[in-house]
């Protein structure tokens, strides 16, 4: 748990030393390469978000705020810096406002940290670490609905108990999952 | 009735594994942590995720139509809204560019067009030394009390449009997108040229309520 949020190193602000503005290598491919950047910052805002009208419309939030401060010349690592610390920012902004909490508060949750950079891995590797922090039932509930796409009602019939047991366990397992780190 | 916690995380988890957006209400928050790992776990519910060929093609036109080499002045983010709210964005680029890089200088009180003051809270709710993040309207701002006295300056970096938030051990307010800090002045304190924070207008009722002038 920590207090502070991870605050991006100068590389993800290149802005600082460049004059305000973050260079592209070339003016001719400055779209395609920022298509590449945002597609990497279209999965990671997925991952955490996993909807994806709600990933679109993040990425895009995330596009038009940096897009403007990008011009020719600078390394490719420079610019997914600042895209990703834009993204972090962005991501921020929606957990606040649709929970109602100030980002102070979500900067206090370890449950809503954000690293710095793009994931090394698929969500569903990355579904399979929390899997694997969790109790035998608490796994196998989330599996069935996560993983395998199963129905309360289904899951309760192969669990061997009850709808409402199988919701409370769910809501426990949730729980634990969230207390299980797979940024650290 | 309240939601009973399992019904209203199995709401959102019903609505996460249909591809529905997260749609949130009130006490969700409660259940904070249950959300979010319901949203990362439901990620991996439809394997691995890349722009559709649509939204890719849309982002493109939308990059393509945005200025560059110019800026998105720290005005015309609050303006857009930018970096307070993260609500849906319809396209197109919002707020006026200005051609050139803006100077650095202090930065004078906001005072929105038709500017309304907003009920914020009590005064007994604002700790004495502790920047409280209030919304009125579309204007964010950290107030802080001083006895009776309250000022407040604007929740927005002057530098990147991104949201400060009070870093309580060190009493100063943080960036969350550089390593920047401003006092409850809004002075900046970084190793690098900064303006100064906006001065949001703020003052406090007869019955010690504290009002935001917002919009």
């Amino acid at each position: 748990m920590t207090s502070e949020p991870p605050l991006p190193d100068d590389s993800a602000a290149p802005s600082e030393r460049t004059g305000e503005v973050v260079d592209l290598p070339s003016a001719t491919r400055a779209t395609d390469i920022a298509l590449d950047e945002l597609e990497l910052v279209y999965a990671f805002i997925y991952a955490r978000v996993g909807n994806r009208a709600d990933a679109e419309d993040l990425t895009q939030q995330v596009a038009l705020k940096a897009f403007p401060r990008l011009r020719e010349g600078s390394p490719p690592s420079a610019i997914r810096g600042y895209l990703f610390a834009t993204a972090r920012s962005v991501l921020g902004a929606f957990w606040s406002t649709r929970l109602g909490l100030s980002t102070a508060e979500l900067h206090e949750d370890l449950a809503l940290a954000v690293p710095r950079g793009p994931d090394s891995d698929e969500p569903v590797e990355r579904a399979g670490r929390i899997l694997a922090g969790l109790s035998d039932n608490y796994r196998r509930v989330l599996e069935l609905r996560f993983l395998h796409g199963y129905s309360l009602k289904e899951v309760a019939a192969e669990m061997r108990s009850t709808v409402g047991a199988v919701k409370v366990m769910q809501l426990r397992a949730l729980r634990a999952a969230a207390k299980v780190d797979v940024d650290a | 009735m309240p939601e009973q916690p399992e019904n209203r995380v199995e709401r959102i988890v019903n609505d996460l594994l249909r591809g529905r957006r997260l749609k949130l209400r009130a006490g969700d928050a409660e259940e904070k942590e249950a959300i979010t790992a319901a949203a990362r776990l439901a990620a991996a519910h439809g394997g691995p995720q890349r722009m559709s060929p649509a939204f890719r093609r849309r982002l493109a036109q939308t990059l393509e139509s945005a200025p560059r080499d110019s800026w998105i002045t720290r005005r015309a983010a609050l303006v857009a809204g930018l970096g307070v709210a993260a609500g849906a964005l319809a396209g197109g680029v919002v707020g006026t560019i200005e051609p050139s890089p803006p100077q650095l200088s202090g930065s004078g009180p906001i005072n929105p067009r038709k500017g309304v003051w907003t009920d914020v809270g009590a005064l007994a709710d604002f700790d004495e030394g502790r920047g409280k993040l209030v919304h009125a309207g579309a204007v964010s701002a950290f107030v802080f009390r001083r006895g009776e006295a309250v000022s407040a300056v604007s929740a927005i970096c002057s530098h990147l449009p991104c949201e400060l938030w009070w870093d309580g051990e060190q009493s100063l307010l943080a960036c969350p997108c550089h390593p920047v800090w401003f006092t409850p002045e809004g002075k900046p304190k970084s190793k690098y040229p900064m303006p100064s924070l906006n001065e949001v207008k703020a003052r406090t009722t007869a019955d010690e309520r504290v009002e935001v002038l917002g919009t």
